[in-house]
């Protein structure tokens, strides 16, 4: 098992899942973009602005599920020591604070229309802004710390206080009088959305996780060979 | 229809910037770690083959991360 992960297997894996996404991403795309632009219905009250609803939560969703995943694996860092799971931590890190100002910005694209606003310091709103100003002091940090064992000590403690702003972000909407609607989407109980908007919705979700992804094995392929890099200097 | 699509009964101006935003955002990004990932590649391979025969023989039998970026290399050159 210990042998599956070390990192030559990783990177032979790596090849593998890259050329897979890349074969089945651009058709997944064009039917994801067709139901969200053309076969969704428009809402009864928002009418078609509720089309950018498509990238806004599937972008939210992923800014919060990477810095939730970034979290756990410094929590897991601190505990075990082990160095992949940084190295995971930093290259899920930009793609988090990449879909994390894509759902401040689409909401702000969104609120205009539907609340007269582009920006309000609602709870919501404001709450994803500190998201994402702890995604750039995560980054900054691993970036300008040129010594990597107090980058990672640093950078895992961010995340980790980042990590309390993750339920006040979830339940904002429950625990404030907010601009922002509260979950449509619930995964413990009835949703409150139609099935002809889930399935558009599940789908870019499953197409923006695929992107993701290839991002993310390119990046951590791009670690893994500065690492080899570096260690070619000491032969 | 194509009108419709459009303008999108006044929407269309903000669903489209949206999505146009997104996918820019998103092929800027794919295409900068592409960058970065040849970028890192290319040095890795020519910092191997700068290596003196006998090292470089040892590290390509003894790293399969090594043996497969000069592989890949070689089949972009």
């Amino acid at each position: 098992m210990i042998k599956f992960f070390n990192n030559s297997n990783i990177f032979f894996w790596i090849e593998k899942f890259t050329n897979f996404i890349n074969s089945i991403f651009f058709v997944l795309l064009i039917v994801a973009i067709s139901f969200a632009l053309i076969f969704s219905p428009p809402d009864y009250l928002q009418g078609d602005s509720v089309r950018i609803m498509y990238v806004h939560v599937p972008a939210a969703w992923i800014g919060l599920a990477s810095f939730t995943l970034i979290a756990f694996l410094s929590i897991l860092n601190f505990i075990f020591k082990i160095k992949n799971l940084f190295l995971i931590s930093k290259s899920i890190a930009p793609i988090g604070l990449m879909f994390t100002c894509l759902a401040i910005v689409t909401g702000a694209l969104w609120g205009q229309p539907t609340w007269g606003t582009f920006w309000a310091w609602d709870a919501r709103i404001t709450s994803m802004l500190i998201l994402g100003i702890f995604y750039l002091l995560f980054i900054f940090v691993n970036k300008y710390v040129l010594d990597q064992h107090r980058a990672n000590k640093i950078s895992s403690l961010i995340a980790i206080l980042g990590a309390v702003n993750i339920p006040i972000i979830k339940y904002s909407v429950e625990w404030w009088n907010t601009l922002h609607q509260p979950a449509s989407i619930k995964i413990a109980g009835a949703s409150t959305i139609h099935s002809s908007m889930i399935v558009p919705l599940l789908l870019m979700f499953f197409v923006l996780i695929l992107y993701c992804a290839l991002i993310f094995l390119m990046k951590y392929k791009t670690e893994i060979i500065r690492i080899k890099k570096k260690n070619l200097k000491r032969l | 229809m194509i009108e419709s699509l459009i303008y999108m009964n006044g929407y269309g101006v903000f669903v489209w910037s949206s999505f146009a935003i997104t996918a820019l955002t998103c092929l800027i990004v794919y295409f900068k770690t592409l960058k970065t990932l040849r970028k890192y590649e290319k040095e890795f391979a020519k910092e191997i083959e700068e290596l003196s025969t006998k090292k470089r023989k040892t590290l390509l039998e003894s790293s399969k991360i090594a043996s497969q970026v000069v592989s890949s290399y070689n089949k972009t050159i």
